[in-house]
């Protein structure tokens, strides 16, 4: 029975594979593109002058660095507010009333044109022009509830009694969030942090409402690229911008694996 | 954890931080774009601050209905055909061992971390005239004039389909991976075969999850707007594309506002059916699902 039951159905085990296979067509094929001479035409010969020819762009690198600003900064932003609200409400958190449910839900749930044509008629209202800062902000805005969830997930975690006995050895409520609670929700934290980034660093409809005339981020020029038409610079970030994904994966496996492996052992 | 001199104490100061945080920054800016919709743009472009509904009376002119309903449509069509592919992706991920789960698993979050827009750029070079997909087909001799589907509806479709796979296929995983073993087990040592345990044993206990997990890609794709813009063009508008449309081209800020009102009426009546069908306590679990 052990034996049949391990064996996948030849059926299910085709369409995985087929699956998989059609996830990287679009991936590989603007790699591929970018080591064509024209890169719409197959047999058009190798050539490494587009690759080339992206890291003499300057155009590309202020995006670039945007992006990564109002990564750090926007993260950090919402793990500080998700964190607050995780140890603020998680006792509460099994009898919250459901209109503070609904508020935290909201924008997870609420589709991005809508959150940044919102921010954006906000702002304006307020006043406040709009730019690097406002991006920051507005990332923050939506990520703080996914690491509100995380940080949850992070404290059902953590055993209650270590704060006990903190407590009945003399610590003071301060000592003990310093000493016990925070080293152990660090690691949540961390993850958190991890995904607001990868949230703001991905986004395009929110920065696209809320950036103003400005400000450029990386995937604001990537659609502005793709709007003129074929730019063989764009296949070239492309391929880098894959190369550095398929990094971050690769770490991030290795280090669960390594972690697993000292456990272990 | 639950006593009541607990539960009595008052909501701490942290607390508060983060929900005056959502209050500002989701609550009131929602707020306002709703408020927005009750106004009226007067011919001048400036806006008249008297109630009306006018913007909603006109929102359900044929046009908009029409787009209202395609966009529901093509959204259902491509969440069953992600859930069609992706339940079997994630079935064989959850079921297989040792290195080949682990590649599956690394090949399944290479495209899931890549750029979104990046992925659309994939798509629209793959699939446009001078594409991968034509260049193939015009050479063996298949077709004599490139297949149009970029800026068509199955360009949307396939859009759909490619961007949120990855996004249905983790959490059927998880509530896959939190199946006890020994319940397919049991099945079996009572006598049941492969697709009576499959039926009778996995579906019912993870039925939720996935349900969960489709309304998460599901409520995402009925907000969409660079799908249809990049892939579908003008023609195949989803209710997103019209709401800028009308903010910045338009200019006609009041009725812009008034379609997103529609856009939350129609989220608010998907998690009410969805509410309406599961039992309690199975949406709290669900949404574990869908973020873990």
């Amino acid at each position: 029975m052990e034996l049949t039951m391990r064996k996948a159905n030849p059926f299910v085990a085709t369409i995985f594979f087929i699956a998989i296979f059609l996830l990287y067509t679009p991936l590989f094929y603007l790699i591929l593109q970018t080591f064509l001479n024209n890169p719409y035409d197959l047999k058009s010969g190798f050539t490494f002058r587009w690759l080339l020819k992206l890291f003499h762009s300057p155009s590309l690198l202020e995006p670039l660095m945007n992006s990564l600003e109002i990564g750090v900064l926007s993260a950090s932003l919402a793990v500080t507010v998700g964190t607050f609200g995780a140890l603020g409400l998680f006792e509460f958190s099994a009898l919250l009333p459901t209109t503070i449910q609904s508020l935290i839900m909201l924008p997870i749930l609420l589709p991005e044109v809508i959150t940044g044509l919102s921010l954006l008629l906000f702002f304006l209202l307020l006043h406040i022009e709009l730019g690097f800062a406002t991006v920051v902000v507005a990332h923050a805005s939506f990520s703080a509830s996914f690491v509100y969830f995380i940080m949850l997930e992070q404290l059902k975690k953590l055993d209650p009694q270590m704060a006990e006995v903190a407590q009945d050895l003399g610590a003071k409520p301060h000592q003990i969030f310093w000493k016990v609670t925070l080293p152990n929700i660090l690691p949540g934290m961390m993850g958190g942090w991890l995904l607001a980034f990868t949230l703001s660093f991905d986004d395009f409809l929110i920065s696209f409402f809320t950036s103003g005339a400005g400000l450029t981020t990386l995937p604001l020029k990537i659609y502005s690229l793709m709007r003129i038409g074929v730019t063989p610079e764009l296949n070239g970030l492309s391929f880098l911008m894959i190369c550095i994904s398929t990094f971050l994966v690769l770490l991030l496996v290795s280090k669960e694996q390594s972690r697993k492996w000292v456990l272990r052992g | 954890m639950n006593t009541p001199l607990k539960s009595s104490k008052p909501i701490p100061l942290t607390a508060l931080v983060f929900i005056g945080w959502l209050f500002l920054m989701t609550f009131i800016p929602f707020l306002i774009i709703l408020g927005m919709s009750f106004l009226e743009r007067t011919p001048l472009g400036t806006i008249s601050f008297h109630l009306s509904f006018n913007n909603y009376l006109r929102s359900f002119q044929y046009i908009y209905i029409k787009v209202l309903l395609k966009t529901v449509w093509l959204a259902l069509v491509a969440t069953l055909s992600c859930l069609a592919i992706g339940f079997p992706v994630a079935y064989y991920l959850a079921r297989s061992r040792g290195w080949l789960k682990q590649l599956g698993l690394v090949l399944l979050f290479i495209p899931f971390w890549t750029n979104f827009i990046l992925r659309v750029y994939g798509l629209v070079s793959l699939l446009g005239n001078h594409g991968l997909i034509n260049q193939l087909l015009l050479e063996w001799g298949l077709i004599k004039t490139p297949l149009e589907i970029l800026y068509t509806r199955t360009g949307v479709y396939l859009g759909l389909l490619y961007n949120y796979l990855p996004f249905l296929v983790v959490p059927i995983f998880s509530s896959l991976e939190k199946l006890d073993p020994a319940l397919r087990e049991a099945g079996f040592d009572l006598g049941a075969n492969r697709i009576q345990v499959f039926w009778k044993v996995v579906v019912p206990n993870i039925k939720e999850g996935v349900f969960v997990g489709s309304l998460f890609v599901f409520i995402p794709m009925l907000g969409e707007y660079v799908i249809p813009d990049l892939l579908g063009g003008a023609k195949e508008a989803f209710l997103g594309n019209v709401m800028v449309s009308q903010f910045f081209v338009m200019q006609d800020w009041p009725f812009g506002s008034a379609i997103a009102g529609m856009l939350s009426l129609l989220l608010l009546i998907t998690l009410w059916i969805q509410t309406r069908w599961s039992r309690i306590g199975g949406f709290r679990n669900g949404i574990d699902n869908a973020k873990s």
